[in-house]
């Protein structure tokens, strides 16, 4: 694994506002499926830079295809998503055809881990837009872990004297009351089918 | 009498806010999630007051159900898990939202808004809470689905539907102003 920081996609999307337009930034993620952590990615660059965003396969796109989707529009979030890894003639065509890629919205590739030496090796421009701006697809840091859902469980016990059983014997009875903390708890137990 | 026929107007309140509920589609949970995170990044860009707003906001979800959590589920003092504003005054809220087509619905909420513990009197009530219940009470005069408490745990006002920013938007461009 190569030696880059890790960075979630909430951070990610904080660099590209603060660098503001044409900026690129390569993201390297080995997760085991790159669609949905696409689709994380997009979600919170939409969210933060309040952009529309799309993802682009790089794979089997021709020059034409590519540049044709880089500027219509060319002022919306892009995430140029290249699989596992391109062949060395993909790169290099890519490489080709960089001032085609040069575009007023922030451009994200999405690369495996191991394929920068290739893109260093055979895209040496496109490497040149990124930079030191490569970073290890981070840990979503607000999904809430199992001590803070114990933490937040036993506040309710406290608060209410009353059991994660008995509250799931209510639900399942319709004999909760309708506040907001109950719909919560229910949550909290991994019981959201109850709700 | 006079009771029962309020009693009946406030049920049919319930009922155009459960329809309103119905009504209104909002983005899957985790995009909702994304967006009030990058809210409260953009609000925070505005204050001196320094909120860690990416470790703030939790998530979890369970079954077709999420909910989307911030600071402690009753206020019972400052701690670091609330969102602090400038003026002193603190925020914790909880909502819930159920999966639907893609995008999401409204199950429930509760934002509590709790003014500065050093507040002068003039700044009274001691805090302010928007909630929005699971389903209607039995009594709906007493407990609308969707309502505001005025400092007062046993007072709730009805108010009209808010979905999760508009509530936000009236926190921190009106209450927080104000105080």
């Amino acid at each position: 694994m190569p030696d880059f920081p890790s960075q979630p996609f909430v951070e990610v999307a904080r660099r590209l506002e603060m660098r503001g337009e044409h900026s690129w930034l390569a993201i390297l993620s080995s997760r085991g499926d790159p669609a949905a952590a696409c689709d994380d990615l997009s979600t919170e660059l939409h969210s933060f830079l309040q952009l529309p965003t799309r993802v682009v396969p790089l794979r089997g796109s021709s020059f034409q295809i590519l540049r044709e989707q880089l500027h219509h529009p060319e002022d919306d979030a892009v995430i140029l998503f290249a699989g596992a890894d391109l062949e060395a003639g993909e790169w290099s065509s890519l490489d080709t055809m960089r001032s085609a890629l040069e575009r007023t919205g922030p451009v994200v590739l999405w690369i495996a881990p191991d394929a920068v030496a290739r893109l260093a090796q055979f895209a040496p421009n496109i490497r040149s837009f990124i930079g030191t701006s490569i970073f290890l697809a981070g840990a979503e840091p607000g999904i809430m872990t199992d001590k803070e859902r114990e933490s937040r469980l036993e506040e309710l016990r406290q608060h209410y004297q009353l059991s994660d059983q008995e509250v799931a014997r209510r639900a399942e009875a319709k004999e909760l009351p309708p506040e907001p903390h109950f719909v919560e708890w229910l949550v909290l137990l991994g019981r959201g089918d109850l709700v | 009498m006079t009771r029962d026929r309020a009693l009946k107007r406030a049920a049919e309140m319930d009922q155009r806010t459960h329809l309103e509920i119905a009504a209104r589609s909002l983005p899957s949970p985790y995009k909702m999630f994304s967006q009030i995170r990058a809210y409260l990044l953009r609000r925070c860009e505005d204050m001196k007051t320094r909120n860690n707003s990416i470790q703030l906001l939790k998530f979890t979800q369970s079954k077709g159900v999420a909910s989307i959590v911030l600071g402690p589920g009753f206020d019972k003092g400052l701690t670091p898990q609330h969102f602090h504003f400038d003026s002193g005054a603190r925020l914790s809220f909880a909502l819930t939202l159920r999966e639907s087509d893609g995008g999401s619905q409204l199950v429930g909420f509760r934002y509590h808004y709790q003014l500065p513990d050093q507040a002068p009197a003039s700044a009274s009530p001691g805090f302010l809470r928007f909630d929005l219940n699971e389903a209607a009470h039995a009594d709906a005069l007493s407990e609308p689905r969707c309502h505001l408490h005025p400092g007062l745990e046993d007072v709730r006002l009805p108010i009209s539907l808010h979905d999760p920013f508009e509530v936000l938007d009236r926190i921190f461009f009106v209450l927080e102003r104000s105080v």
